[in-house]
């Protein structure tokens, strides 16, 4: 659907991408995903036809971009809110959009119904908040009623609304069988909607996994609670666990639930508490990324 | 292509900025066939040459259409709106080319709407201090034909200048500084190194013998014409050329 080989794109001294390659699998959600400046804009632009790359390249739905026929109604795609004349109406920027693509009006008024713009339409775009332009970008990218969407960061400056709202127009989307490929530097903002993750830094590839794979790499501990910490501490420690702790009757510790409670019982040590504490996703992505240096 | 040039059209027209375009033309057009008429004497006013002048105030047009070619290309990357222009049509060639036609078009619309007010003001004028109007004769019919030509020529000039400077603030500063500048500065250059003849080629002096009024230096009309669509054509192929290459960040 999406493929990516092999990308490489240099700007001046600074390698955006490196030897990039991953697929999207049609009708999944991806998650493309990096910390600030890893290269996911170069890699979408890239994949558009927008970037030309040093070496490597990309297809979409088999070809380049650029040899779509009608790429509009192909793959739609948001890449900055920005990028709209601050003079025009938002209705107007879509029907110019329209017009070159051979797209008829009542679309226009159609996708604006569909991004909760349609008020807004007749405003000039300068006086739009960034969620209204992140809504008027989704607009675009739906004008064709595209089988493919990239979305550059669709989920940035919208409020916690917003981003509830654009999950669930992700999940429709997908759910009528489009592929999505969408970019962000939080994971847990795409987290409960994506099926897979590519993973960049640097911008070369990390990791490429499902977000259960994904998850299923992090390591739990375990936080125990109890009157009598003490001698729990020391009988988990004669076991070989480390402790960590937390306050004077609470601790953490690397040994399954499994294994604690029952030294509590073989001891006849009371708890008040036994929980699995699994890394967060932002933990888990925190160290897939670490050693960033900000450039 | 259709699809492409209504698309630049309307790109055109849905900015407030359009408006000015069309008021500038309509006042100074205005103002300068009034000047002209009210500071001739009687008699001089029925003449064919006093009214071939009349027609040349229409020029302004000349510098709105370049001003216009010049914005239709670099406000997409003012603004980055190339991004969604490029996405709709990756061939990067063909939107310039669309840009092309639709500043030709709107260029048209300019010295049509230039000569309108010329002939809105000069001819009850003209009527009512009984000079006998020459406005529909053959040559002052020609003279508006190469009028309108010669603006379609600098709104050809302004994209193709756009295509190659992309920055909207430097093409434009840098286009009007050439044309009041630096051409005087490379004319009295050539002048030095004698090779005066040159002088007629330059970009602006050939756009200037291509409006049909002539002039001492200038080369004749129809090389005149010859010599601007080469220079279009040249910078056009730099733009395009620049364009393709370019990475749209
Ligand atoms: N046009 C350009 N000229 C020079 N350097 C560029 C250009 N575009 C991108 N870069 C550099 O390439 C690197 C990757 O940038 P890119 O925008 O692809 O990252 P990103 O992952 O999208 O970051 P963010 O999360 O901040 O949007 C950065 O170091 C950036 O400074
Ligand atoms: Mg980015």
């Amino acid at each position: 659907m999406i493929e990516v080989a092999s990308l490489s794109k240099r700007f001046g001294k600074t390698q955006a991408v490196s030897d990039l390659s991953f697929r999207v699998e049609p009708g999944t959600i991806t998650g493309f995903l990096g910390p600030n400046g890893a290269g996911k804009s170069t890699t979408l632009r890239s994949v558009l036809g927008l970037v030309h790359p040093d070496a490597g390249g990309a297809t979409v739905l088999g070809v380049p971009y650029r040899e779509l026929d009608r790429p509009l109604h192909r793959v739609g795609a948001v890449l900055e809110a920005s990028e709209v004349h601050p003079g025009r109406s938002g209705r107007n920027h879509l029907r110019v959009l329209a017009a070159a693509a051979g797209i008829p009006r009542s679309r226009v008024e159609e996708v604006l119904a569909l991004v909760e713009l349609s008020t807004a339409a007749k405003r000039r775009v300068k006086g739009y908040s960034l969620g209204m332009r992140q809504r008027l970008g989704l607009a675009t990218a739906l004008l064709g009623d595209p089988e493919v969407l990239v979305l550059d960061e669709p989920a940035n400056g919208l409020d916690p609304a917003g981003v509830r709202w654009l999950r669930d127009l992700l999940r429709s989307l997908a759910a009528e069988g489009r592929t999505i490929l969408v970019s962000s530097h939080v994971l847990a903002e795409v987290a409960q909607t994506v099926d897979r993750v590519v993973i960049i830094h640097r911008g070369a590839l990390v990791q490429q996994a499902s977000i259960a794979e994904v998850l299923a790499g992090a390591q739990g501990a375990t936080r125990v609670r109890s009157p009598d910490a003490q001698r729990l501490r020391e009988l988990i420690a004669a076991q070989g666990g480390t402790v960590t702790d937390v306050d004077d009757r609470t601790f953490a510790t690397d040994l399954p639930p499994e294994r604690i409670g029952k030294v509590a019982a073989a001891n006849g040590i009371v708890l008040h508490e036994l929980t699995v504490e699994r890394a967060t996703l932002e933990e888990v992505f925190l160290e897939l990324t670490a050693g960033e240096t900000t450039q | 292509m259709t699809a492409l040039v209504r698309s630049e059209l309307l790109k055109v027209r849905t900015i407030r900025s359009w408006w000015a375009y069309l008021i500038v033309i309509v006042a100074f057009t205005g103002l300068a066939v009034a000047a002209q008429i009210g500071s001739t004497d009687g008699g001089d006013r029925g003449t064919v040459d006093f009214q071939s002048d009349l027609v040349e105030t229409a020029g302004i047009a000349l510098l709105l259409a370049i001003i216009l070619g010049i914005t239709i290309m670099t406000t997409e990357f003012r603004f980055g709106t190339v991004t969604p222009t490029f996405l709709v049509a990756p061939a990067r060639e063909l939107v310039i080319a669309a840009k092309a036609i639709a500043a030709a078009v709107l260029a048209i619309g300019f010295a049509l709407l230039a000569l309108l007010v010329v002939a809105v003001v000069a001819l009850p004028w003209l009527a009512s201090v009984g000079a006998e109007t020459h406005l529909l004769d053959g040559e002052i019919g020609t003279g508006a034909a190469q009028q309108i030509l010669s603006v379609v020529l600098w709104a050809l000039m302004g994209v193709a200048i756009g295509a190659v400077v992309q920055s909207q603030v430097a093409a434009l500063v840098g286009t009007l500084v050439w044309i009041f500048l630096g051409e005087t500065l490379l004319i009295g250059l050539f002048g030095l190194l004698d090779i005066d003849g040159a002088a007629a080629y330059l970009p602006f002096q050939a756009l200037d013998a291509a409006d049909g009024s002539g002039g001492g230096e200038l080369l004749s009309y129809w090389p005149g014409v010859a010599v601007s669509l080469g220079w279009i054509a040249l910078l056009g192929a730099v733009g395009v050329a620049r364009t393709r290459r370019r990475d749209i960040t």
